[in-house]
């Protein structure tokens, strides 16, 4: 039953994939039914596929030679994050048929989604590293082809390379770890790295496993690879939502998890993760604190959340570390949504532009409300009990310094989530926007996702169960939702982090009472102005890093074209001093 | 090395290659150009007999220069039958001038 | 079976050649009376399929277990994995661009000449591929050399087809020059070109004469890879990339400059010790990879770009032989013989949609405009199949799944790695920054074709021919196949990795 359910998860939206480019664009009708038919089809499979979770290979087939076998296993970590890629994929279908009304070309936004659906389905269930990269690439194949969606605007088309060719670098990473390791074990198994890692020499061992961390940092867009995400943003909003913010961001947090066992005694690899984890938190944070774009603000956001994460991974919680994923996936593609709505009904993105919106959007300022409350940390919201779990772990099993930086993130995101909310729903409107509200399967599929931002935390009990019983090799302590309710809640870190929260929403509300609102001449406005020019704009100097990177690269071709001078005796003038070269160095024995 | 025939022989394919060699990396004229790729060739026809010779394999050496022959011929005409046409269609010989594809 | 059989794998299109030419001038053919079947055509597409019947037979021999080989006096002709695999790659290729040309080059003067050429060369590659004899393979060489120099300079009336074809002749007749010094070296100290016999004994002879053994190692490297296109020696390729007849283009990137690198390997394995020269060839490698990559990110005309990005494929190949011979395995010899395959495809695809809309856009509307990248703009909303297709082949070229260019390099990761010497596993994270470098061009001609606002070329395109986009198609979906199903060549990949190791002894 897994396997066939296993199969059908990837099969089934690679089919409607296939349909939809099949039938063409000329009735979109059609496309939106197929669409929608598929990946809510595929979304309910994987809420059964949880039932039926388990260690054991679901299928499992040879495939060649040099691929190893085609293996799916549907444990824990795989099958939750299948569900969670799945339900929000569907939900962000429902979702595009309000959103993508009347776009030409729909055929192409819906067969790359459905493709990236059963794309990063098979990459959470593979229980082989081959396979695991050959997902993980197709998954970059449709993030590229959905940022760049909008290609006549050369800013989608930039900001879709920068996506692939970053990204791609970081996959370089997976591919040298998992040959490496092949190399040494012969077998592409995922279980059988977990089960063999002690065996591997310590030196390959660091190698596979620092490959690993760089992989997952550009697939997550952390530190030093998280500028590739805001740039991100100019793809449809439902494809932020659901490829940059749930699901393929999460990649890069899936692969430290699930390689965790294996790593975790590599020198220096888990204050490795720590780290990009806690630069990347606070990093973001900064950024998010400053940001106009209300999409960027968002996807700011995201790496931060995404950075709490990893560093739950680097302090020893994987399981801390996915609850706040599954949390994260709910309430962020909750925000990016609800943020799509208004930003198609208002037609920008600038927040400055905005303001006073809630009056004439009441159902859509309710749900990102409620997200921001998630994202913010604030109690009985799903973001608030996984992030305290999250500080829990890093005090009792992290560096104390860390665990400091990670507290004053908790304010950071209380701070910029509040001036978001503050700047697009509340205050006076600073400019005449024509305002309509969304429309059914917006509040649809916002409404489930808002849903499961107050409720997703009560699952606590049961995705630990069912990980604790399904991962053999990560020694993860069961703890039902009560017993995680109370140890949140005689924390010491969540009080803590509770009062810097009240104290990050304390200092907005300083800061929105004294004269002169925002955005004109205002103190702290000024304050963040220089702030964002001397450094956010460039993504703290890495933005920098990137274009002198390009610029090299430009510049060396731009010499090499030189050499081809298209005159016949410089061609063979090659020929001889090729000859030449070669001679010498057969004689003198290279 | 004492001068015997065959070591003169090897002198002439060197010097024949050489002069080849040099010629191709100054030449503009395309005619001399397959005039320069014919000596080049001729020194390679030499060498291949001078082979057979030395490899105790005369028989083989010369029937190899034979088609070397043929297949030289054959390299030749289309380079000239090219020459006339690049003639034609610019009006010279120099392949400095007829050159248009680069980088 | 009767051994002689396989030889009509090579004698049908070497025969038909002539025939082809004949039945055109003794104006069987006839321009001016439209909608006539047209023979010369008929008869190149029956020649093509034709040969498909004893390359058929002689794979089913060859599965069976038996040997192909055949002599004429002391000259023999062996088909071993590598012939079959070169073969194959001919065939199919062949097949389709006789097919694409069917329109293409209907309106041309001079079409006989054209197919003639074309059957002779494929008849000459696949020759090339069975000769076991130094001479002997330099003679198909040197005939494959000839075809191609004519189908370079088709269009003679137009002066960059002429230029490019006086560059590649001149180019590679030195390098043909250079191969002969070498068989002359070989000949003179070891009294034999035959390449069995030059094996016995594990090449004594080169041991024995071993800086006149490295010599013409040097020399055969540097004459074949003038038509394998080795960089510094590559510079004739973008030219004559560029300027011939689509179909040739695609037999030219897919076929002819992989036909020089086998031919080279075939040399080499007269000296055997590969310990001298392996680093040679991965050198060789590297350099091909990062200069057409680099080099291909600047192109604006496509056909150019293409032209470099095989520069860097064939780079690609190169590293796979050379860690096979360098460190023994059979993954990385594996994987290039199955790159060298799925380039075919892929390249072949490129080119022939490249060919398609360069047909579409300019050759309809009487221009011979090169066709620039530019104005691939709006491709998909007039030739949706052209889109496709040439985004599948560039994507594959890229290395992004589910095509096949990723199951092909993956293979010669694999092998690269499974070696555990630094020094090659720091070259095949080289070659996969490559990779990633190479979708820096590839990416954003896809994005380009998917515009919504096409180039003005695109608007004033005429419509296009079924028999052009038939070999699009059909190129489309093995692409993808193989893609899914990497183990679909196994059966002709491995055996040809291992001959290529058996030619160098391990």
């Amino acid at each position: 039953m897994a396997g066939t359910l296993s199969v059908l998860l990837i099969g089934l939206p690679w089919l409607g994939a296939l349909l939809v480019w099949l039938s063409g664009d000329a009735r979109p009708k059609i496309l939106h039914i197929l669409a929608v038919g598929t990946s809510v089809s595929a979304g309910l499979l994987s809420l059964i596929l949880l039932a039926f979770a388990g260690s054991q290979p679901a299928v499992n087939f040879k495939f060649g030679g040099w691929f190893g076998d085609f293996t799916l296993v549907a444990d824990g970590l795989g099958a939750t994050l299948a569900a969670v890629a799945c339900v929000v994929g569907s939900l962000a279908v429902i979702y595009s048929v309000d959103y993508m009304q009347g776009e030409a070309q729909l055929r192409r936004y819906y067969a790359f989604i459905l493709l990236f659906i059963g794309a990063m389905t098979g990459l959470v269930l593979s229980g082989n590293l081959f396979f695991t990269f050959f997902f993980w690439e197709i998954t970059a194949l449709c993030s590229y082809a959905l940022i760049s969606y909008y290609n006549d605007d050369p800013k989608a088309v930039s900001g879709g390379m920068k996506a692939l060719i970053i990204t791609q670098v970081g996959g370089v990473g997976l591919l040298a770890g998992a040959l490496a390791a092949f190399s040494n074990l012969g077998s592409f198994q995922i279980a059988d790295l977990l089960k063999g890692a002690t065996s591997i020499p310590a030196g390959l061992l660091a190698f596979i496993a620092y490959g690993f961390l760089l992989a997952a940092a550009a697939k997550s867009a952390q530190f030093p690879f998280h500028t590739w995400l805001p740039d991100a943003m100019e793809a449809p909003t439902p494809v932020s939502a659901l490829i940059h913010a749930a699901t393929m961001v999460n990649a890069g947090v899936y692969l430290l998890a699930r390689f965790y066992p294996a790593f975790a005694q590599v020198p220096g690899w888990t204050l490795a993760v720590t780290l990009v984890g806690m630069l990347s938190a606070l990093t973001a944070g900064l950024m998010a604190l400053t940001a106009t774009d209300l999409k960027r603000a968002l996807a700011y956001s995201t790496v931060s959340q995404l950075g709490y994460m990893v560093y739950a991974i680097g302090v020893g919680g994987v399981f801390a570390s996915q609850f706040h994923l599954l949390n994260h996936a709910v309430f962020k593609a909750l925000l990016f949504l609800s943020a799509g709505a208004v930003i198609h009904s208002v037609g920008t993105r600038d927040m400055r532009k905005m303001g006073g919106l809630g009056s004439k959007m009441p159902f859509i300022r309710n749900v990102f409300i409620i997200g921001a409350l998630a994202l913010a940390g604030v109690p009985i919201f799903n973001g608030f009990w996984s992030k305290e779990f999250i500080l829990e772990a890093g005090l009792k099993q992290g560096p104390v310094w860390a665990f400091g930086f990670m507290l004053f993130g908790a304010g950071l995101t209380a701070f910029y989530t509040i001036r978001m909310t503050w700047l697009v729903f509340y205050g006076q409107p600073r400019e005449q926007l024509h305002v309509h509200d969304s429309g059914l399967a917006m509040k649809i599929s916002t409404g489930l996702l808002a849903t499961g931002a107050l409720t997703t935390w009560l699952l606590a009990g049961p995705l630990s169960g069912l990980m604790s019983g399904s991962l053999p090799y990560h020694a993860i302590e069961p703890i039902s939702t009560i017993n995680l309710v109370m140890d949140v809640l005689t924390g010491a870190g969540t009080w803590l982090a509770l009062i810097i929260l009240l104290v990050g929403a304390g200092l907005w509300v300083v800061v929105q009472r004294s004269p002169n609102p925002i955005p004109q001449a205002h103190w702290f406005t000024e304050l963040m102005g220089t702030f964002h020019e001397e450094l956010v704009s460039s993504s703290f100097g890495f933005e920098w890093l990137n274009q002198q990177v390009v610029a090299a690269v430009k510049k060396s071709a731009a010499v090499l074209q030189k050499t081809q001078t298209g005159e016949l005796n410089w061609n063979i003038l090659g020929i001889i001093i090729a000859l030449l070269a070669v001679l010498v160095m057969l004689f003198w024995g290279v | 090395m004492n001068i015997s025939p065959l070591n003169v022989v090897l002198l002439v394919i060197i010097g024949l290659l050489a002069v080849g060699i040099y010629g191709l990396l100054i030449t503009r004229n395309l005619i001399k150009i397959v005039l320069v790729l014919q000596i080049l060739v001729k020194s390679a026809m030499l060498a291949l007999v001078l082979a057979g010779k030395v490899g105790n394999n005369l028989g083989l050496g010369q029937s190899l220069a034979a088609t070397v022959i043929v297949a030289d011929t054959v390299v030749a005409v289309v380079g000239l039958a090219l020459a006339v046409q690049v003639r034609r269609r610019f009006g010279t010989l120099d392949v400095a001038d007829i050159s248009t594809l680069r980088g | 079976m009767d051994a002689i059989r396989f030889t009509w794998m090579f004698a049908i299109p070497l025969l038909s050649s002539p025939a082809i030419y004949l039945a055109g001038r003794l104006g069987i053919h006839n321009p001016n009376q439209k909608g006539r079947p047209n023979l010369v055509r008929i008869l190149a597409l029956l020649a093509v399929i034709a040969t498909w019947v004893p390359y058929i037979a002689a794979v089913r021999t060859f599965l069976s277990g038996e040997r192909l080989e055949f002599a004429v006096e002391s000259i023999w002709l062996r088909a071993d994995a590598i012939s079959l695999l070169l073969a194959l790659m001919v065939l199919s290729l062949g097949t389709l661009v006789v097919i694409f040309s069917w329109s293409y080059m209907a309106d041309e003067v001079g079409e006989e000449k054209f197919y003639a050429m074309l059957l002779a060369m494929m008849g000459l590659m696949i020759g090339l591929g069975c000769a076991s004899d130094l001479f002997n393979l330099w003679v198909w060489f040197e005939g494959m050399a000839v075809s191609s120099y004519l189908l370079v300079a088709f269009y003679r009336e137009q002066p960059a087809s002429l230029e490019a074809g006086v560059k590649y002749l001149v180019q590679s007749a030195t390098g043909s020059v250079l191969v002969l010094m070498g068989i002359a070296l070989v000949l003179a100290n070891s009294g034999s070109l035959d390449l069995a016999a030059l094996h016995q004994n594990g090449a004594r002879w080169a041991s024995d004469h071993r800086l006149v053994s490295l010599a013409a190692a040097g020399l055969f490297i540097i004459g074949f890879g003038v038509k394998a296109a080795l960089v510094p020696l590559h510079t004739w390729l973008p030219d004559a990339h560029s300027q011939a007849p689509s179909g040739i283009r695609a037999m030219l990137s897919g076929v002819v400059i992989e036909a020089g690198l086998i031919a080279m390997l075939r040399a080499l394995s007269a000296i055997m010790h590969p310990l001298d020269w392996r680093i040679i060839l991965l050198s060789f490698g590297a350099l091909n990879m990062v200069f057409g990559n680099l080099v291909a990110l600047r192109q604006t005309i496509l056909k150019r770009m293409l032209a470099y990005s095989s520069l860097s494929h064939i780079g690609y190949i190169l590293l796979g032989i050379g860690v096979s011979l360098f460190a023994g395995g059979e993954a990385a010899a594996q994987g290039a013989m199955f790159h060298l395959f799925t380039h075919m495809l892929m390249k072949g695809l490129a080119f022939l949609a490249a060919g398609a809309l360069i047909y579409a856009l300019y050759l309809q509307n009487g221009s011979h405009h090169a066709l620039l990248v530019s104005d691939l703009a709006g491709t998909a909303q007039k030739y949706p199949m052209v889109a496709l297709s040439l985004s599948i082949a560039v994507l594959g070229l890229g290395g992004l799944p589910p095509l096949a260019g990723f199951m092909s390099k993956w293979q010669i990761f694999v092998g690269g790695f499974s070696t555990q010497n630094g020094w090659i596993i720091a070259l095949m994270v080289f070659m996969a920054l490559n990779s990633v470098l190479s979708l820096g061009y590839y990416a954003p001609l896809v994005n380009l074709m998917y515009r919504k606002t096409p180039s003005d070329a695109i608007l004033a395109g005429k419509p296009l021919p079924s028999t052009i986009t038939l070999p699009l198609i059909f190129l489309a979906m093995a692409v993808v196949v193989l893609g899914l199903a990497p183990g679909l060549m196994d059966w002709l990949t491995a055996p040809a990795a291992k001959a290529l190791l058996g030619l160098f002894g391990n």
